[in-house]
């Protein structure tokens, strides 16, 4: 090649491995930022960022488990913490360039209580939506038992989901790993399963909204943004108990850029950004600064952000050993396949 | 090189490094233990091969067969009609042709969520029938093992519709009329001729729609709503929910086991007939 | 007969296309759930800003395109090859190939891709869709190609052969004619499956390799989304005006 070609060239590469020093690749759950989160970040940071999403923690799993997944900042939900530790794929947090940690509500959660690996970004849980012009108020599981419901309810397609909404019913633990309490469990939902639609997950909303169901069994947000929608709707956590979840931001171990990295995280900590997308997504932050700057109606959300009284009957998905996955695994094939 | 063995370089470099070296690395992960949060590792063992014996899997195994079955019967009685109307076109065939594809080259989620929006208790064919009078309750047309089948039908017809057209775009017309001038009726040219003649475009067209039906599992999700687990759910649950890839990598083992045995018997099928080589 | 023939494929072709159809209709919907509220461009001029919806859509593209030449010239060759002579592994592999569930052949393109990465720097991308996009296409290619060879009569080639053709002459000028059809409704066929395909795809793309149906299934897990039909009009509009062409190109 000649010199006068090659010269040109060679300072275009440079100039794209400079302009790529300031990329960050980012994976998050779909529908888990506002609109001017990334632009925001981009302008401010002069760096840029390729975002895309993803929905459900095994399609990021699978791909990030082997760490060579191009992937720097990824949004895995709380139980997948301490596997994704145990497998070296989490660079460790540097607090000293997340000052914006402090403005976090779970400051010291059980799965990563020094915020080692992860700062907590979003709370869930799963509780039921329903039709206040068709059915009474759902306030326990039983509701979603009764005969008269048949053919007009979902269960979410989920088994950590379904089967611990049973569990609960029988007031045991969702986590539970006893064969006895599982395989009541089993029995109620394939007693149940007459009665049930389908097993759907986000797409029950659209059926609650257009009135071909009296009830889902659903995560909050999901059914915030039914409510947005269609205003009778009601939603509530049945007496018996409910699962909770949290959302946590993590950096890869694979990241090439720590410390853009580091200041993505910030920049979402802060409060003014955080309050942005807490409401522009109807979902619960775990970001106490952020949350005293929402406006009234979300920040005092019962389903948001559940009264203590609420708050005591919810209970966290926990990682669990291995005999136990494989026994709630056949469990919730069985439900299926009766 | 000669010609011949240099026109199988490529084929042969392409699925020995994408699919069979990847095969192994399965069928080794197959035969190892699960680790405590999904991955695996030490010790070698047969036991997610022992677990296939519950009679759970089987039963499960034996209503996917039936399922892919019927689809892919329904598939040939459908497709075939329509593949012979395309071959006799005299004009047009392309567009002909053309039209089957083009339901494709839309998302399949996107095809199933139209048979889902036709489907639904408030869609469009429960409002009709309401608004006729014909009925006074919805009918429960979705997420039963028959919208199941119906889906997989409506994803795979085109996969019949090809492969036979192929094979009897090359049967002349002058065949067809020599059989007519000799008095035979127009069902017994279909018997006698064009069935005979098009059996190894029947035979791929089979293959082409049993094999997708049979490891299906977006249309079991999707149109059946999760209700009814056919084996490509439970496999694809091991990669990602379970995340117990040995015991996933055990049951896929399994099941292309078993189908390549199918296959080997439809290919002696054949050839007892001379139909192959 | 013919008159019942035709009947006939008028039903299935309303079969085929009454659901796109209907689709097509309510992406002019102004509503965004599906009831009709009256009609409107709105979700058109929405795809317009949607700057993901666009990329995907030109990814989508772009691996459909790479992955039918390169799949069906390769599977053409092999098939012509395998018309002449045996080659029972590659013959098994591809049968393999063609049941295995497809999740299977995702995860374990995905094991291998991460196991060379660790000798190479390279990461997911365009490219491993695209190579695993020609490797499951390839049965299907050959399927169709075979299928047609074996109506072909090979005394046709022997004759040029004995006439002194040597055997790439007489592959080109006496054998590659007359699978033309074949190898177009081979190509047909493998940019359908490419375009089309989730399972695999989603697993083993990477960053900047997003693809049309994986924005698609984000968007319609989330309900039906009128941007998804629009953009699926868009589509199924654009293919139409191209058979369309190719049609009279062909017969002009």
């Amino acid at each position: 090649m000649r010199r006068r070609y090659f010269l040109p060239l060679l300072g275009g590469a440079a100039a794209s491995c400079r302009r790529s020093a300031r990329r960050l690749y980012v994976y998050n759950w779909s529908e888990y930022v506002a609109p001017e989160t990334i632009p925001g970040f981009e302008r401010e940071f002069h760096a840029e960022v390729r975002y895309a999403e993803f929905e459900s923690n095994e399609e990021l799993l699978a791909k990030v488990f082997a760490g060579n997944s191009g992937w720097d900042v990824v949004f895995p939900s709380h139980y997948f913490i301490p596997p994704m530790v145990e497998n070296g794929l989490l660079a460790p947090l540097d607090h000293a360039r997340l000052p914006n940690l402090a403005n976090l509500a779970l400051a010291s959660p059980p799965w990563d209580p020094r915020l080692a690996h992860c700062a907590p970004y979003m709370i869930g849980a799963a509780g039921i939506l329903y039709n206040p012009k068709l059915m009474a108020e759902p306030a326990s599981w039983n509701a979603l038992w009764d005969p008269a419901v048949k053919g007009r309810i979902t269960m979410l397609d989920d088994p950590a989901d379904t089967l611990g909404a049973a569990l609960k019913r029988a007031s045991r633990s969702l986590n539970s790993t006893r064969p006895a309490e599982l395989a009541h469990a089993r029995d109620e939902l394939i007693r149940q399963k007459p009665l049930v639609r389908a097993y759907l997950n986000a797409e029950a909303r659209d059926q609650v909204m257009a009135g071909d169901l009296m009830a889902a069994h659903l995560w909050t947000t999901t059914s915030l943004q039914a409510i947005a929608e269609a205003e009778h709707l009601r939603f509530l956590y049945p007496r018996e108990g409910f699962a909770e979840y949290c959302d946590c931001a993590v950096i890869l171990r694979e990241c090439r850029n720590p410390e853009l990295a580091h200041d993505f995280v910030n920049y979402l900590l802060r409060p003014e950004v955080a309050a942005r997308i807490a409401q522009h997504t109807a979902t619960a932050t775990a970001n106490a600064a952020a949350r005293r700057l929402l406006p009234p109606e979300l920040r005092e959300s019962e389903a948001l952000y559940p009264s203590p009284e609420t708050a005591a009957r919810g209970e966290y998905f926990a990682t669990l050993p291995a005999a136990a996955q494989q026994l709630r695994d056949r469990v919730w094939t069985e439900v299926k396949a009766a | 090189m000669k010609p011949r063995t240099w026109f199988l370089l490529p084929a042969r470099t392409v699925m020995l490094l994408l699919f069979a070296v990847p095969m192994l690395i399965v069928a080794a992960y197959s035969l190892l233990t699960r680790g405590a949060y999904g991955g695996q590792g030490a010790p070698w063992t047969l036991a997610n091969y022992a677990r296939l014996l519950d009679p759970l899997y089987l039963e499960i195994l034996l209503k996917s067969f039936w399922i892919a079955a019927l689809a892919t019967a329904l598939c040939l009685l459908l497709g075939f009609p329509l593949a012979l109307f395309i071959a006799r076109a005299r004009t047009r065939k392309t567009l002909w042709l053309a039209l089957v594809t083009l339901p494709f080259w839309t998302s399949f989620l996107v095809r199933t969520y139209a048979w889902m929006f036709l489907l639904r208790d408030t869609g469009l064919i429960n409002t009709i029938l309401l608004g006729l009078g014909l009925i006074s309750e919805p009918l429960p047309l979705l997420y039963n093992d028959a919208a199941v089948v119906l889906g997989l039908v409506y994803g795979y017809l085109p996969f019949t519709v090809l492969p036979i057209y192929a094979v009897l775009d090359r049967i002349g017309p002058e065949l067809l009329e020599a059989a007519e001038d000799l008095g035979a009726t127009p069902a017994q040219v279909v018997r006698r001729i064009v069935l005979p003649l098009a059996r190894p475009g029947l035979l791929a067209g089979a293959v082409l729609v049993f094999v997708p039906c049979l490891g299906a599992y977006l249309t079991p999700d999707l149109m059946g709503g999760g209700k009814s687990i056919l084996i490509g759910n439970v496999i694809q649950n091991q990669f990602t929910n379970a995340r117990d890839w040995p015991f996933g990598a055990a049951l896929s083992a399994v099941l292309m086991v078993i189908v390549m045995g199918l296959l080997l018997l439809v290919r002696r099928k054949t050839s007892e007939h001379g139909g192959l080589p | 007969m013919n008159r019942a023939l035709s009947l006939y494929a008028g039903l299935a072709y309303l079969f085929l296309h009454a659901p796109l159809a209907i689709l097509a209709v309510f992406s002019f919907n102004s509503s965004k759930y599906t009831v009709w509220e009256g009609a409107s461009l709105v979700w058109y001029r929405a795809l317009l800003a949607d700057t993901r919806l666009l990329e995907a859509a030109l990814n989508s593209l772009l691996i459909g395109a790479a992955a039918t030449v390169l799949a069906t010239v390769i599977g053409t060759l092999a098939a012509y090859a395998l018309w002449q002579r045996r080659a029972p592994w590659l013959e098994g592999s591809l049968y393999l190939s063609l049941v295995t569930p497809e999740v299977v052949t995702g995860v374990s393109l995905l094991a291998f891709y991460q196991w060379i990465f660790r000798f190479l720097d390279v990461r997911l991308g365009l490219h491993t869709v695209i190579a695993a996009h020609v490797m499951f296409s390839l049965a299907f290619v050959m399927i169709v190609v075979v299928a047609r060879l074996r109506t072909i009569d090979r005394t046709l080639e022997e004759a040029a052969l004995d006439l002194g053709a040597s055997e790439t002459q007489t592959f080109l000028r006496v054998t590659l004619p007359q699978l033309a059809p074949a190898i177009g409704t081979a190509a047909l066929l493998v940019f359908a499956i490419s375009f089309d395909d989730y399972v695999i795809t989603s697993l083993v793309a990477g960053v900047d390799s997003e693809t049309l149906p994986m924005v698609i299934y984000t968007m319609a897990r989330r309900g039906v989304s009128p941007s998804v039909n629009a953009i699926s009009t868009l589509i199924t509009l654009a293919i139409g005006l191209l058979t369309l062409t190719a049609e009279r190109w062909r017969r002009a």
